[in-house]
């Protein structure tokens, strides 16, 4: 039987549901892959931290409410090596997001894909779409 | 491709026997030949890592194997810890140890406390070798960003006090490093599952370099007070080609924790 890494288990997870997986919890305790979230907003603030980069969104309704979200992604080590940079994505951004919301409904999310207005992607692991 | 990737997971999800992350290499390849090709491969959740190096193994000036590098993978599943079982063996565990899994919740696992992994449990992140004459440290990029020491050619204490990573001896057996640890505390979980150990854990692990760019590890788990017999994990490691070890602070900004709900469970929900 071969053995599988759980880094690798990861990554196809992650391009089967957009569920993370193997960080330092188990994604499935926390996001709930039936909430698909897609919004398009301007980043406010980018936390390049541990265990989880964040980025946070100003989304603006229909009736012009604004509210802010949370978006998490994997933490900056493996970021970095997967072409990520601290700068990727900066304050005042405007980008467009699909993401799977947590659990308790609240407006924190894991990031699945991250479009720019001139089209290049970033996600959760990689700076440019997962399978290109 | 949907359906591609879902035949694919499905294949992995029965074959998960468990990598567990221990590190990577930044200098040249020792001895410098066969190093990485040139051409990007996969390497856990890294994409475009040089191809890990075949060849034989380098000695040291003692005769004994070069390990260090910085390496991915090679221990127990993070995920289920009996995914990474030898095959014929079993993971029996006791009935207050059964009963226990069943009640335990996510947040309460250690790691996603940024509390250490213990051993044999596997991590997403690179770890590193260093040998010295009379220590070997193994440093972990991740979870959390700390480090091992073994003893070499030591005893263990009579009444070591119990810790997260225990008291660690080491010996070469030929060609394989063994590392005999006791003195573990009971708090560590064996994976998301939430498996179980007492401070009568007793671990032997067998590092065998197989070539210069890969590393079979065998952790052999003894804890009677928790299963009723002892059973082996088995991983492979894979050397890191150009890497270095990155900060990992877990404990900066876990936002996670107050999310986490439900019980303790896979990575992917099982």
């Amino acid at each position: 039987m071969r053995a599988i890494s759980c880094g690798r288990m990861a990554a196809i997870i992650f391009l089967i549901s957009g569920l993370p997986v193997c960080a330092h919890h188990s994604g499935a305790a926390e996001f709930d892959v039936n909430k698909k979230v897609d919004l398009t907003g301007v980043a406010t603030k980018v936390e390049w931290t541990n265990p989880h980069a964040h980025f946070y969104l100003d989304v603006k309704d229909e009736s012009g409410k604004v509210t802010n979200w949370n978006f998490e992604l994997a933490s900056p080590n493996v970021l970095i090596r997967n072409g990520w940079r601290r700068n990727s994505i900066k304050a005042g951004d405007t980008v467009s997001v699909s993401g799977i919301r947590a659990k308790d409904n609240s407006t924190y999310a894991s990031a699945s894909v991250i479009t720019f207005p001139d089209g290049h992607k970033l996600n959760f692991l990689y700076a440019d779409e997962p399978g290109k | 491709m949907k359906q591609r990737l879902a035949g694919s997971i499905t294949a992995a999800l029965a074959a998960f026997v468990a990598v567990m992350p221990l590190a990577a290499q930044p200098q040249a390849p020792a001895g410098g030949q066969n190093a990485g090709n040139g051409r990007g491969t996969t390497l856990g959740l890294y994409r475009n890592q040089p191809v890990p190096p075949t060849g034989p193994v380098v000695k040291r000036p003692d005769g004994t194997v070069d390990l260090s590098g910085v390496w991915l993978g090679g221990g127990s599943s993070d995920a289920d810890i009996s995914r990474a079982l030898k095959p014929g063996d079993k993971l029996m565990m006791l009935p207050w140890a059964e009963q226990l899994v069943k009640t335990r919740q996510s947040k309460e696992d250690p790691e996603a406390n940024c509390l250490p992994a213990g051993v044999p449990r596997g991590s997403p992140y690179p770890w590193r070798i260093v040998q010295t004459p009379s220590h070997y440290f193994i440093l972990f990029e991740g979870n959390i960003h700390s480090y091992r020491q073994i003893f070499m050619d030591a005893k263990h204490p009579d009444d070591p006090d119990p810790t997260w990573y225990g008291h660690s001896v080491g010996h070469w057996e030929g060609g394989t490093l063994v590392v005999d640890t006791i003195g573990f505390n009971d708090k560590f979980w064996f994976d998301y599952m939430g498996h179980p150990h007492t401070e009568k854990l007793h671990t032997i692990e067998r590092y065998t370099r197989t070539d210069l760019g890969h590393m079979s590890i065998e952790v052999t788990i003894e804890d009677p007070g928790s299963y009723k017999q002892p059973f082996t994990t088995v991983g492979r490691a894979t050397l890191m080609v150009g890497q270095e070890l990155l900060e990992y602070i877990c404990q900066e900004n876990n936002q996670d924790l107050e999310k986490l709900s439900g019980p303790a469970r896979g990575p992917g929900g099982r």
